[in-house]
């Protein structure tokens, strides 16, 4: 199969971000950076910022209303029981359920959005483009069809990278 | 970075004036109404003693976990401990007033009454007024020793000021948890001698801790605002606004878990306590207005990180929940001791008085020394805070 990527690797982090403002600065497209520890710029300015927190946002509002809704249809509606002479429809007694559902069901349900849209099922094989990336690495990541690979390259030769590969 | 904080004349003379709107509506509400003007007299003790404990105790937990983001602000807690003498001053002039507060410490009551009887041993004057002085002891020992490291650090520098300050904090922590707590339970929980809440002590140091941070938050905003604090950044702000969001949550859990149980127990001993508070008269929507304002709007307000880093909206957020306080107490104050909702100039006045005090020992306290600590070892670290 013909390389899809063109691979730019770092030794050092400084190096790796002036050629993250350069490649900014010329309007080269990145698709995507490894780095072994999270560097604010590059979550920044990256252009693909997570909107994971505002999807958990909805979770947690449909999970709060759905567990609302459950324990009033089954203790309200359908099967009124008679506990310690309370009102059927004890509203307190609801919330640390509705709490801890909605914990439950934030994580569950963002783990299966952040898997499936990361990709990370069981059975699906993750590529690895440089086997140090995440390790001590700085790599970026560029396709090869998104930018003009001679200007990608010579940049990532002029700001110090390491290794230059195709994948 | 050497910067001392400088006090406009006009605001010395707003924070007398202050007091002496205070005094005067104190002396008021002693010739209307000795009981009321105790109970005042109490409430705003507690509120400003709970700020200034729980700011030293944010302190310490900044201390103990080696906070980098908020090393530059820590002048402002220390600031805030300096209020604990004055309070341990005003806390003991409150012993006159407690036969008008306290139905345990008349004897013909504890004669009547085989509960109080049996507390006894420990609801008594003297223990009462013995446990008070030991309390404040150590938290001004605690206090003094906390606050004079720091100023011994910004002259000499070094690490073993830093360490040593750990240390303290430590022990702060560990005493300040159990001695709040008793204290919580001697002054406020007494004054319905015959209910219990195993949760009431925690509740009201979360509480503490609370409204100290966004005390904290405000006094650096303000000060930011007068050009103090260069380096306040987005994420400064958004980290003590993250400070604000996490103690609002600690509190409504605290808040409910009392409630729930003693609704869902339903011991008669127990939900006297919140039938005055739910259905008596006019004290309905403070219960909901505590919560409301506690709990809810930060919670809604502040949960956005855009909106938790936006100075106007904290500020917004912060006289709200300075009023969210004091309804807390109130509520908490009032029914038992006074027992009919009254809240008029005298309240107002009073606290007013309060306020001020507290502005100027701070103010005067962040004046006497340098406001940044500038041989802190993480002092760097905050500059360059990012999130």
């Amino acid at each position: 199969m013909e390389a899809q990527y063109l691979i730019g690797v770092f030794d050092e982090e400084e190096s790796m971000l002036t050629a993250f403002r350069r490649m900014k600065e010329e309007e080269l497209e990145i698709e995507d950076v490894f780095t072994p520890y999270p560097i604010h710029e590059v979550l920044d300015n990256h252009g693909r910022k997570s909107k994971i927190t505002i999807v958990g946002w909805f979770y947690g509002l449909f999970a709060a209303l759905g567990v609302l809704a459950f324990l009033v249809y089954t203790a309200v509606i359908d099967w009124p029981l008679n506990y310690g002479g309370k009102p059927s429809s004890a509203f307190p007694s609801f919330i640390v359920v509705t709490i801890i559902l909605t914990i439950l069901s934030i994580t569950i349900l963002s783990l299966g959005t952040f898997s499936w849209r990361a990709n990370l099922w069981p059975s699906n094989e993750k590529p690895i483009y440089h086997d140090r990336a995440t390790d001590d690495k700085f790599v970026i990541l560029v396709k090869k069809e998104n930018v003009d690979q001679n200007k990608a390259s010579s940049l990532f030769k002029e700001t110090g990278a390491s290794e230059i590969l195709e994948k | 970075m050497e910067e001392r904080l400088k006090l406009s004349r006009i605001y010395i003379i707003a924070c007398l004036s202050m007091i002496v709107i205070g005094i005067a509506a104190l002396v008021v509400a002693f010739i209307g109404d000795p009981q009321r003007a105790w109970a005042n007299y109490l409430l705003n003790n507690v509120y400003f003693l709970s700020l200034a404990v729980g700011a030293m105790f944010f302190l310490s937990i900044q201390r103990v976990s080696h906070s980098g983001w908020s090393a530059g602000f820590i002048r402002v807690p220390e600031a805030m401990g300096a209020y604990i003498p004055i309070a341990a001053v005003l806390f003991l002039l409150l012993i006159p007033g407690a036969h008008s507060l306290y139905h345990w410490s008349h004897a013909d009551a504890v004669s009547h009454d085989s509960l109080l009887a049996h507390k006894a041993p420990y609801l008594n004057l003297p223990f009462w007024v013995i446990r008070m002085v030991v309390f404040f002891g150590l938290w001004i020992l605690m206090t003094w020793l906390i606050r004079r490291l720091s100023r011994r650090e910004d002259l000499s520098g070094g690490l073993s000021f830093f360490k040593k300050g750990e240390h303290y904090a430590k022990i702060f922590i560990f005493i300040v948890i159990i001695t709040f707590s008793f204290a919580m339970i001697d002054w406020i929980m007494s004054i319905d001698a015959h209910w219990y809440s195993t949760i009431f002590a925690i509740k009201n140091f979360v509480a503490a801790f609370h409204h100290a941070a966004i005390i904290i938050v405000f006094i650096v905003l303000i000060l930011n605002q007068r050009g103090y604090f260069p380096f306040l950044s987005k994420s400064h702000v958004g980290d003590f606004s993250r400070y604000i969001f996490m103690l609002c949550i600690i509190w409504g859990y605290f808040w409910f878990t009392e409630f729930m149980l003693i609704w869902y127990a339903n011991i008669p001993e127990e939900t006297t306590y919140f039938i005055t508070r739910v259905r008596g008269e006019g004290w309905r929507p403070f219960f909901f207005a505590n919560l409301l304002i506690n709990w809810f709007l930060p919670f809604v307000l502040l949960m956005p990180k855009a909106i938790g880093q936006n100075k106007l909206v904290v500020k917004i957020v912060i006289p709200v929940l300075i009023v969210g306080q004091f309804i807390d107490l109130y509520l908490q104050i009032f029914p038992g001791t006074v027992g009919k909702q009254v809240l008029g100039f005298q309240e107002i006045g009073i606290f007013v008085g309060f306020a001020g005090l507290f502005m100027l020992v701070v103010g005067y306290a962040l004046s006497r020394g340098n406001l940044y600590p500038v041989n802190h070892p993480y002092l760097e670290e905050c500059k360059h805070h990012h999130t």
